[in-house]
């Protein structure tokens, strides 16, 4: 998966179609969740300006599923109950984050530093990684006023032929709410639960217990039946070619990832 | 000049054949009677007598004569050190593409230059195989390297009557290395990697476990260590031989910090279960030793004050060469490690053994992206013409690979071609082709690709549906990150089971020629510094 800061949002709509966010989303990985239509869960004021908390999203319309984002100071991680997959980031470095990939179900994590993103052609953008990759869409949007929650917004306009509404938590600076309509097919991420800072916590140091492997090594290993397994349902690599030069900017424009 | 006469005359011959009614052949003096010499060697004008001027064959005449005037024989024991290079993953066509790569960052065509070792006087072939696998991984064939004796994959140094992942099975079956012999007879020892210090290459030159993934406590099962068996960074630093390993470089610091503490870098926790901060027992262990993490502490310390010291650059592995200069603790390059680690061995007067790896090639390869296996690959030639400038003549350097990788040279890509570059061949004149070689298809290739790797699939990419390649011509296949086509899908590309090289200069180097078993270049070091019988020697 390549992210850049010019792309990360502009493909929205097929990322989530793909169900390729982050790598998170595989094809079996939507648990049966009824849609819901009611409001998003709004934030305590007390959250203003927290970097450690949690928020669960909920994916409802041509799409279902569950999708946790984790915020612990220059961590965020990505974390979908359903399959037990996570994408871990680390910005404490914010020129050179870490990436850790979770699976929860076999307790195992793959590690990858600065050098195995670079050869796997992963440039990242930290604002759109903490923003559920909502930071760049938002500026393409019209602000259409206060939202139903304190400290909301609410922004909708088209993007990249895909219709967006979001509701945006000026708190939390992430979507309470984003609905996406693409060829009369709505879908729509709503936030259902705050996640109280000991959750993420308790969540991120299991992962920290979890049998780890560095994605250099996983070359000397491949007798590892995890890492086999893996490396069939497609979680290892993932990769184009050289869709972005060393600088992390896209070669050509004509390619969407 | 025997030959040179009758390529003379050969060449006369055919001339005479093809090209009917032409002229003199230019010699300064008459031409040359068929079976001689010509007049004075500076007939080149024509290239007929192309024996005198021709550089490709003068210079390979120059060759043979040098070698034909050596004649070697160094006895037993006439090397007083002994330097180990180890390119993980370096098989020849890497060594290849890397003298090309080298060459044309100078500006040249690039297929004449020659990598540091490539100069050394004695070369040979090395059959890699383990005693259970056709291609193996890096630690049976270290483990051959250090010990002369082949043993099963995934297993350091113990013999292959042991189970992989069994710790009692290698109990007692545990075989001695150059290093460990070295340390007996009084050397000093060392051990420099860009992978991490408890890596299968270097753990297998001062430890023993019958898993290679045995790197720190935590990575071990209970069983094991209640068997007895021990991690691979608590044998680095307990090693029970002599006075110490005395300098030991590279990465893998987690392994050797406690699950308590945080890295410095990074700030993850350590991986050790078991409280020991092993880093701390260095210090304490060796007054006279130091601990550095990052290049600035690094080229602070007192090689002549400082005579056991520790580095450890990174979390996990080093950085690649290309990504160095972006570390942000910085890095010392494997030149700079090598440099100074002869600084602190050298001070001993009965010899030292170093082993220097460029471990990064092999992680490169298996990630498909052959610039940075390139790079890598130029880093360790920088090394080896350090180490070639500051070694004494007494000193056997050996450089060589512990396995090689699926990794491939194709097409004819005309001479100069860049070598992370689209095939362009030649035309009908033999020059340079005014488009790029095409497939079956009319799609463009690279030279280097892989036979099998994550370099296959696209993603969503637009491809050619005849041949399912992507237009090359839409990418910049020579950046850094290229991740080269791959023939088989794999998420990792494999390693490959020919014959990597050997190449030796220094007392004993002449033992090193034919092909040969990977255990046997323990013996030619054994046998070049006499180690086992300096080792005994200094036990009574």
């Amino acid at each position: 998966m390549t992210l850049s800061p010019a792309h990360t949002w502009r493909n929205l709509a097929t990322l989530f179609k793909a169900g390729a966010l982050f790598g998170l989303f595989s094809a079996n990985a939507f648990a049966a969740v009824a849609a819901k239509a009611d409001s998003p869960i709004c934030p305590a004021a007390t959250l203003n300006g927290s970097q450690h908390f949690g928020v669960q999203y909920q994916l409802s319309g041509a799409q279902h599923g569950t999708l946790q984002l984790l915020r612990r100071q220059a961590q965020t991680a990505y974390f979908n109950p359903g399959n037990g997959v996570g994408e871990w980031w680390n910005f404490s470095v914010a020129e050179h984050p870490s990436f850790i990939r979770v699976f929860a179900k076999q307790q195992r994590r793959i590690d990858y530093y600065m050098g195995d993103l670079r050869t796997l052609n992963i440039h990242v953008s930290q604002p759109e990684i903490e923003s559920f990759a909502a930071a760049h869409l938002r500026s393409q949007l019209r602000h259409k006023g206060a939202g139903s929650c304190a400290d909301s917004q609410v922004y909708e306009g088209d993007y990249q032929q895909v219709h967006y509404r979001l509701l945006w938590s000026d708190s939390l600076q992430l979507p309470l709410q984003l609905t996406t309509e693409h060829k009369g097919q709505i879908k729509q991420w709503q936030a259902s639960k705050i996640m109280p800072a000991r959750e993420v916590d308790m969540l991120l140091s299991r992962w920290q217990q979890f049998a780890d492997t560095d994605y250099a090594d996983i070359g000397d290993n491949e007798t590892d039946p995890f890492l086999a397994q893996m490396i069939n349902q497609g979680f290892i690599e993932h990769s184009e070619h050289a869709v972005y030069n060393s600088n992390g900017q896209p070669m050509s424009g004509q390619h969407i990832h | 000049m025997k030959l040179k006469a009758i390529v003379l005359a050969m060449t006369t011959a055919l001339a005479a054949l093809a090209l009917t009614g032409c002229g003199d052949d230019g010699d300064t003096g008459a031409t040359g009677t068929a079976g001689q010499n010509g007049a004075d060697g500076q007939n080149g004008a024509d290239g007929r007598d192309y024996t005198a001027v021709n550089q490709w064959y003068t210079a390979g005449q120059a060759t043979v004569a040098n070698a034909s005037e050596t004649s070697v024989s160094d006895p037993k024991g006439r090397a007083k050190n002994i330097i180990l290079f180890v390119g993980d993953g370096m098989g020849v066509s890497t060594l290849t593409a890397a003298r090309i790569y080298q060459g044309q960052q100078r500006g040249e065509s690039g297929e004449e230059n020659r990598l540091s070792f490539e100069t050394f006087p004695y070369s040979g072939l090395v059959k890699t195989y383990s005693s259970n696998q056709q291609t193996p991984d890096s630690a049976p064939t270290m483990s051959a390297i250090m010990s002369g004796v082949k043993t099963k994959d995934g297993i350091v140094s113990v013999s292959d009557d042991a189970v992989r992942g069994t710790c009692t099975s290698g109990q007692g079956h545990e075989v001695m290395t150059a290093l460990e012999l070295a340390e007996i007879a009084g050397m000093s020892t060392g051990v420099v990697s860009t992978a991490r210090l408890t890596h299968a290459t270097p753990a297998a030159t001062y430890s023993h476990s019958v898993e290679r993934n045995w790197e720190a406590d935590s990575n071990m099962p209970q069983a094991a260590l209640d068997a007895g068996c021990h991690d691979i960074a608590s044998q680095l630093i307990d090693f029970p031989y002599g006075n110490g390993i005395e300098v030991a470089l590279g990465g893998g610091r987690s392994y050797f910090m406690p699950s308590s503490e945080t890295d410095p870098e990074y700030g993850r926790a350590g991986r050790r279960n078991d409280g020991r901060d092993l880093t701390a027992e260095w210090t304490s262990k060796y007054t006279d030793g130091a601990y550095v993490w990052n290049r600035e502490q690094f080229l602070a310390v007192d090689t002549s004050s400082t005579h056991h010291l520790l580095g450890l650059f990174e979390n996990s592995h080093m950085q690649y060469e290309a990504d160095r200069a972006d570390d942000g603790a910085g890095e010392p390059s494997l030149a700079e490690m090598t440099s100074r680690a002869l600084d602190v061995l050298k001070q001993n007067d009965k010899g030292y053994f170093l082993m220097v790896e460029a471990g990064r090639i092999d992680h490169a390869h298996h990630a498909g992206n052959a610039s940075r296996a390139l790079q890598d690959t130029v880093a360790l030639s920088e090394a080896v013409r350090v180490a070639m400038e500051k070694a004494d003549s007494d000193t056997l350097i050996l450089v060589t690979a512990d396995h090689s990788h699926v990794f491939t040279i194709a097409g004819y890509p005309v001479r100069g071609n860049p070598i992370l570059g689209l095939v362009r061949g030649v035309d009908g004149s033999g020059e340079a082709a005014a488009t790029y070689t095409t497939d079956s298809n009319g799609m463009p290739y690279t030279t280097l690709g892989y036979a099998n790797g994550p370099g296959f699939g696209f993603g969503n990419d637009p491809m050619n549906t005849d041949s399912y390649r992507p237009d090359l011509n839409l990418y910049d296949v020579t950046d850094v990150d290229y991740r080269q086509e791959a023939t088989v899908p794999m998420g990792s590309e494999t390693h490959a089971g020919e014959d990597v090289a050997v190449y030796a200069r220094g007392p004993g180097a002449q033992l090193v020629t034919g092909s040969v078993e990977q255990n046997m270049l323990f013996h030619v070091m054994n046998y070049a510094a006499d180690l086992a019988a300096r080792a005994e020697a200094n036990q009574n």
